[in-house]
């Protein structure tokens, strides 16, 4: 994938405090220097970490409220935290930095566990609507979340409408299973993907 | 010899010159005629060996140095210094490194001492400047010399003396101006020449000032538009160098008007740049480095650069714009607070300057700059604004902060009292309005923005002291309005942040005394912040507990606001101990936590609300208070007994029922924490002398009844018991450990096992480990024969004898007098008690017992790592005490547990307690044992179906947790058994995860938390195991299993639980490779 011109060759980048995580959201951990002694002295009034004297048993049951702590069902930040930190194939940032994937673009229908068939629907925002290096990102992040859901997830990876010229071709080879096969059956492009999935964890 | 090229004559005769040369009667002219003569060899003198070369340049430096010589030569030559010449001649080609630093020398001693005419020198400066910029190649590198010895002593040779200036400063500028051409660390050389001939030639007016204009119109680009650090670095080096040498030495000032002069020309150059934001910072940094560098550069010009800075940030260019130019007012008033306290080093004129100062532009800086830049945006802040405000809190601090000399050379604060009242009313503000907000309101709280804030307001009141009373106040008032029995998480997190934060902003620093000036000040004692803190916290927590009571209905459970404010406390005793630390060093706080006097005695004389008078009269009315200083580690001690006297208040307030409302659990788990903390800070003898092991029990009441042990004892406050017990030395226990006395009357107490609640049977089980733990027994203690420890043992395998052979008794209260005992036992294994080795027959018959399988699961307490076994409880533990009792526990029964012996059920119990034991000890233990054992886990993983569900539970996850640590130390010895392994554990993931959503499917079914943990844990240590087998087996042995793992760790990727996923991906990702 020598290319000698980028197609876009100044992008926008998101610092990694702009992208949404676990923290900001529901953290309930305290940062900053007066939390310096919150392991000591609040120890005994956080829930989820379990030490000699954590729990709060006066009433002596341990109910079902830990299920819900532990239990966390596959959600729209597990998907970004597992395709945010695929590399860009041209530029040496992350297509989360580079705003390529989006939070509010990834659905999970139904949410929670327990059903026996999940969708995860992403779409993706091309840095430009010409981008020609659209199909081999689609690519990246199915090859990705497949490898990461289990059997019972159903990956669909789209762009978002209006965001790439030609969305609709590329949104048919990426549905397609048989053509996401045989590209990856084909070695440079399948080196692509895995140097695009090198970064992440 | 020099003159007939005899070539084997030189070195000897100039090794015999040099010793001539040394004699007492070596006549000057021999010297002179030694230099004529040696100078006569001329081309050949290339031709000599370098150590022959080297010989000679050292006889020229000796004659040259010699001041005898030095002044033949002067009054034979003159200033035309002949011999000069032809002594350049024939050295002009030295290229050998160690030579060349001879010769460099030889060239500073020319230029320095002889008086030479302006060819001369020029001739010189060619012989020198013709090596510049020196470098070395490493491959002819002789051992000891670097290019940096020879840069060095090349720089010597432009900096010798001012006659030179005329041609380095021009040589030097030239070749910085070669643009691109030059590399960094040559551009670095140069300008730490020109620093250097800055810095060493004499007589500045002659030699610097003419030309400072051509240097400074070569550097000021390199700042402007440099990108290199190490060279604006180097540059702005220079700059300060020449601001520095105008203002003169510590002894000797020169004319103002040229340093005037010198500043006015770099203002001329930079004060557009300032408008111009793509340059603001460069030009910033120029002023700021030749405005701050001295006094008089301050005096002179600083409110011409305050003013500067003012005008611009009234018409801002861009945020990001009046983001730079307030982050350099702020450097101003920081090197302003540097030269003033640095000022005792300076000439005694500085100070007078100092005095003299003119504060109108700093004075007014609060009122035109700083506070219409936070009113207009602190309310509603975008992204890009927050960088101003976190600029302007700094700053508000920096205001804060400025001390003034007075004309008597007392320190004063320099802004007015209403001033700092005002800067710290607006930081607090918006620390305290978190209260107010609700989760609702659509408030953006930017964390580091306010993290900013907290500094700002701590370094605020550690100069302006009654800031921090103020800011108590408040959010003690803030906090009182709210109604705080059924609070929501968002109010609690709000609560917690702001009291975190008033204990962090008051105890995290010493206040310092700097700011006694202020008359309406009130006298300063350097603990009275964490008075202020901790009155606060002490009224807050009755007033609350007291809305609380107020309200029928509210259970203890919910009324935990107390906890919150007790940690606060907690977390500002623990700050207030670090800065101290950090102050007197660790060294000296030894000494002073000694004191031989019984502060809980006279604590007793004081009133209830000691501290609030305290912290309205400042210390003043408590002598030992009074008189502390600042500097010194006594205020450590008092601090100590402050908190000794908080622990008293609290542990009355509980033990006596003074608080109007019940504690929760939570709260006076905090309090013990603050307790084992404080008490344990005590030295061995002041913890005598307050005779805290007998408050143990008695816990400060005045009524010391012996009652108190032998009746029926309060669960409720054992959490406080225990608290003073951890920070017990042992060495102060030893009078509760008579026979029959407080110590082993509890622990031989097993009267309420299983009727207490699990929380209340482990605060009790942690008591008795601690007892069993500091135990110390013999001559000259209240247990001479050493008895107590041995009675306890047997009490112990008594009880256990009877409980295991009972066919009556509950399981909870089997299982809660096994877990007990294992626990008095542990305290006594880790000091490595002789005692226990007289259990050992005892356990083996308790674990083949019928109801031996608690036995079994609990014996691995033992040698569990435990919160409560630390230093820092000042707990007794052997280095290999872990050793011990595997050799004396496990070992005898690897033999038992054979199946064939003691029938199956017995051999498996044992197999548990084995793996029991090994789980919770470090590989190093059982490293020895490592077949047996892995044929024990192997069995013991293979057999589970076929054994009942609790039997196979005990063994499951110890069995695990021991071949995760195998296989990351010793992964050869699980080769054969492979199959066996990655068989079983697949099936044990894939039972509990159907067992994991079984119970998800059914919630109404009541679940115990063990069984969910043992569940959670079962398919985390598999998912361990199967994520590390790849890393540490070659393919060819894992191959067989590559298909059905990779399809169970392909389902495994969608486990409930996250972690659990995160681990099972990464197995995956290994797996895959196994191809």
């Amino acid at each position: 994938m020598q290319k000698s011109e980028l197609d876009n060759a100044n992008p926008t980048i998101l610092s990694v405090s702009q992208l949404p995580s676990r923290r900001a959201t529901g953290g309930t951990a305290r940062h900053g220097p007066d939390s310096k002694y919150d392991y000591a002295a609040l120890a005994s009034l956080s829930s989820d970490t379990p030490s000699w004297h954590s729990d709060d048993d006066i009433d002596g049951d341990y109910g079902d409220a830990h299920d819900e702590i532990w239990e966390a069902p596959v959600d729209e930040q597990e998907i970004y935290d597992l395709i945010s930190t695929i590399s860009d194939p041209e530029h040496p940032n992350t297509l989360g930095e580079l705003n390529v994937v989006r939070l509010p673009d990834i659905r999970v229908t139904p949410a929670g566990q327990r059903s026996n068939l999940t969708t995860v629907l992403v779409d993706l925002t091309p840095t430009v609507n010409h981008c020609s290096l659209a199909t081999v990102i689609g690519l990246a992040v199915r090859w990705r979340l497949e490898q990461a859901l289990p059997p019972s997830y159903r990956v669909d990876v789209r762009m978002k409408d209006g965001s790439h010229a030609q969305d609709d071709q590329v949104n048919k080879q990426l549905g397609d299973k048989e053509r996401v096969a045989a590209a990856l059956e084909n070695d440079t492009l399948r080196n692509v993907v895995d140097k695009m999935l090198e970064t992440c964890a | 010899m020099f003159s007939y090229d005899h070539k084997a004559g030189i070195t000897a005769s100039t090794k015999a010159l040099v010793q001539l040369r040394a004699m007492k009667n070596f006549k000057p002219d021999m010297g002179v005629k030694v230099i004529e003569d040696m100078s006569k060899i001329k081309e050949d003198f290339r031709l000599q060996l370098a150590p022959t070369r080297l010989d000679m340049y050292e006889l020229f430096l000796g004659l040259l140095e010699d001041e005898s010589v030095r002044s033949e030569l002067q009054h034979k030559y003159g200033s035309s210094c002949g011999f000069v010449v032809d002594l350049l001649q024939i050295c002009q080609h030295e290229r050998d490194p160690k030579n060349l630093l001879v010769w460099f020398e030889i060239l500073v001693a020319l230029v320095r001492s002889y008086d030479a005419s302006a060819e001369v020198t020029e001739e010189i400066f060619k012989a020198f400047s013709a090596y510049f910029p020196i470098s070395l190649r490493t491959s002819a590198t002789p051992a000891g010399i670097t290019a940096e010895d020879l840069k060095s002593a090349l720089r010597n040779c432009f900096a010798a003396h001012g006659r030179l200036a005329t041609l380095a400063f021009p040589f030097l500028m030239q070749k910085l101006d070669q643009g691109d051409a030059v590399t960094v660390s040559v551009k670095v050389d140069i300008l730490k020449t020109i620093k250097a001939c800055v810095e060493q030639y004499e007589n500045p007016q002659v030699s610097v000032v003419p030309h400072i204009e051509k240097i400074w119109s070569s550097l000021k680009y390199e700042v402007r538009n440099g990108e290199v650090k190490e060279t604006i670095d180097a540059t702005l080096e220079v700059l300060r160098a020449i601001a520095n040498k105008l203002d003169g030495t510590s002894t000797q000032k020169y004319e103002a008007s040229m340093l005037k002069n010198y500043i006015e020309l770099v203002f001329s150059d930079t004060r557009e740049d300032l408008s111009n934001s793509t340059y603001t910072k460069q030009a910033g940094l120029l002023l700021m480095t030749v405005v701050t560098c001295n006094v008089r550069a301050y005096v002179l010009e600083s409110s011409n650069l305050i003013e500067c800075l003012r005008q611009n940030i009234r018409q801002p260019k861009s945020p990001s714009h009046t983001k730079d130019l307030v982050l350099l007012l702020n450097s101003v008033l920081r090197a302003r607070m540097d030269l003033v306290k640095n000022r005792a080093n300076f000439n005694p004129e500085d100070e007078k300057l100092l005095q003299a100062e003119s504060h109108t532009s700093l004075e007014t800086l609060f009122h035109d700059v700083y506070l219409p830049l936070w009113t207009k945006r602190v309310n509603d802040p975008r992204l890009e604004e927050v960088d101003v405000l976190k600029q302007v809190a700094q700053g508000f601090a920096l205001i804060v902060r400025q001390q003034a000399v007075g004309p008597d050379g007392q320190v004063l604060l320099l802004s007015s009292v209403t001033v700092c009242s005002e800067i710290c009313f607006l930081l607090t503000q918006s620390l305290t309005q978190c209260l107010a907000l609700s989760s609702n309101d659509n408030v953006v709280r930017d964390a580091a923005l306010e993290d900013e804030i907290v500094l700002a307001v701590r370094s605020v009141v550690m100069n302006y002291t009654d800031g921090y009373a103020e800011f108590a106040n408040k959010a003690r008032a803030e906090i009182r309005k709210r109604d705080w029995t059924v609070p929501s998480k968002h109010s609690l997190r709000a609560l917690t942040d702001l009291i975190m934060r008033l204990a962090f902003i008051g105890c995290s620093e010493i206040p310092s005394s700097a700011a006694l000036g202020i008359p309406s000040q009130k006298t300063f004692s350097p603990l009275q912040h964490f008075i202020t803190l901790a009155s606060t916290a002490l009224e807050l927590f009755d007033t609350l507990s007291l809305s609380v009571a107020a309200r029928p209905g509210v259970s203890v459970k919910e009324s935990q606001v107390n906890a919150y404010i007790m940690a606060a406390l907690h977390a500002g005793i623990l700050h207030f101990c670090d800065a101290c630390t950090e102050k007197y060093k660790q060294e000296s706080l030894a000494s002073y936590s000694k004191s031989d006097r019984d502060w809980v005695e006279e604590f007793r004389h004081m009133p209830r609300d000691w501290l609030r008078q305290l912290q309205e009269n400042n210390g003043k009315s408590d002598e030992a208070l009074a008189s502390v200083k600042e500097d010194d580690p006594e205020v450590y001690r008092q601090f100590l007994r402050l908190s000794l006297f908080i622990v008293r208040y609290l542990y009355l307030a509980d033990s006596t029922g003074e608080s109007p409302t019940p504690w929760s659990g939570q709260t006076r788990i905090q309090l013990a924490n603050i307790a084992a903390f404080v008490v344990g800070s005590l030295d061995e003898g002041l913890q005598r002398s307050c005779k805290l092991a007998s408050e143990a029990f008695n816990l400060f009441r005045v009524d010391k009844s012996p009652s108190t042990l032998s009746g029926p004892r309060d669960s409720r406050t054992e959490p406080l018991t225990l608290g003073i017990l951890r920070g017990l030395w042992p060495g102060t226990m030893t009078e509760m450990y008579n026979p029959d006395g407080v110590a082993q009357t509890f622990m031989c107490d097993s009267a309420d096992a299983g009727s207490l609640t699990a929380r209340e049977s482990q605060i009790r089980a942690s008591i008795g480990l601690i007892l069993a733990n500091k135990y110390k027994g013999g001559a000259s203690t209240s247990d001479p024969d050493g008895q107590v420890m041995g009675q306890v043992m047997d009490y112990w395998g008594k009880q256990l004898k009877v409980a295991t052979a009972s066919t009556d008794i509950s399981s909870t209260k089997l299982e809660a007098l096994i877990i007990h005992a294992m626990h008095i036992i542990a305290g006594a294994t880790a000091r490595q008690d002789k005692n226990v080795l007289g259990l050992v027959l005892v356990f083996q018959e308790a674990i083949a017992s019928q109801n031996g399988g608690t036995v079994a699961r609990s014996i691995g307490i033992l040698v569990q790592s435990n919160d409560l076994l630390t230093s820092e409880n000042h707990a007794v533990f052997r280095r290999f005490y872990k050793q011990w009792v595997y050799s004396n526990l496990a070992k005898p029964l690897y033999n038992l547990a054979l199946p064939t012996e003691n029938g199956s059920e017995a051999a498996i119990r044992y197999t548990a307690a084995i793996l029991s034991i090994a789980s919770n000890c470090p590989f190093i233990v059982y490293e020895d044992d490592l077949e047996p054992l892995i044929r024990l886990i192997i069995t013991a993983l293979v057999n589970r179906t076929s054994l009942s569900k609790d039997i196979a539970r005990l063994q499951v996850v110890p069995a695990l947790e021991i071949l995760v640590e195998v296989l990351a130390n010793n992964p050869d010895s699980l080769k054969g058994h492979l199959r066996a392994i990655v068989d079983s554990v697949t099936a044990i993931y894939k039972e509990s995860f159907h067992e994991h959503r079984e119970r998800s499917k059914h919630d109404s079914k009541p679940v115990g938390r063990a069984s969910v943990l043992h569940i959670v844990m079962c398919r985390k240590l598999v998912l361990q195991l199967l994520a590390a087998l790849p890393k540490k087996f070659e393919v060819r042995y894992l191959l067989p299993f590559g298909h059905v793992l990779r399809r169970t760790l392909w389902e495994a990727c969608g486990d409930p639980i996250r972690e659990l996923r995160e681990t099972a991906r990464l197995a995956r990702k290994n797996w895959l490779k196994i191809e």
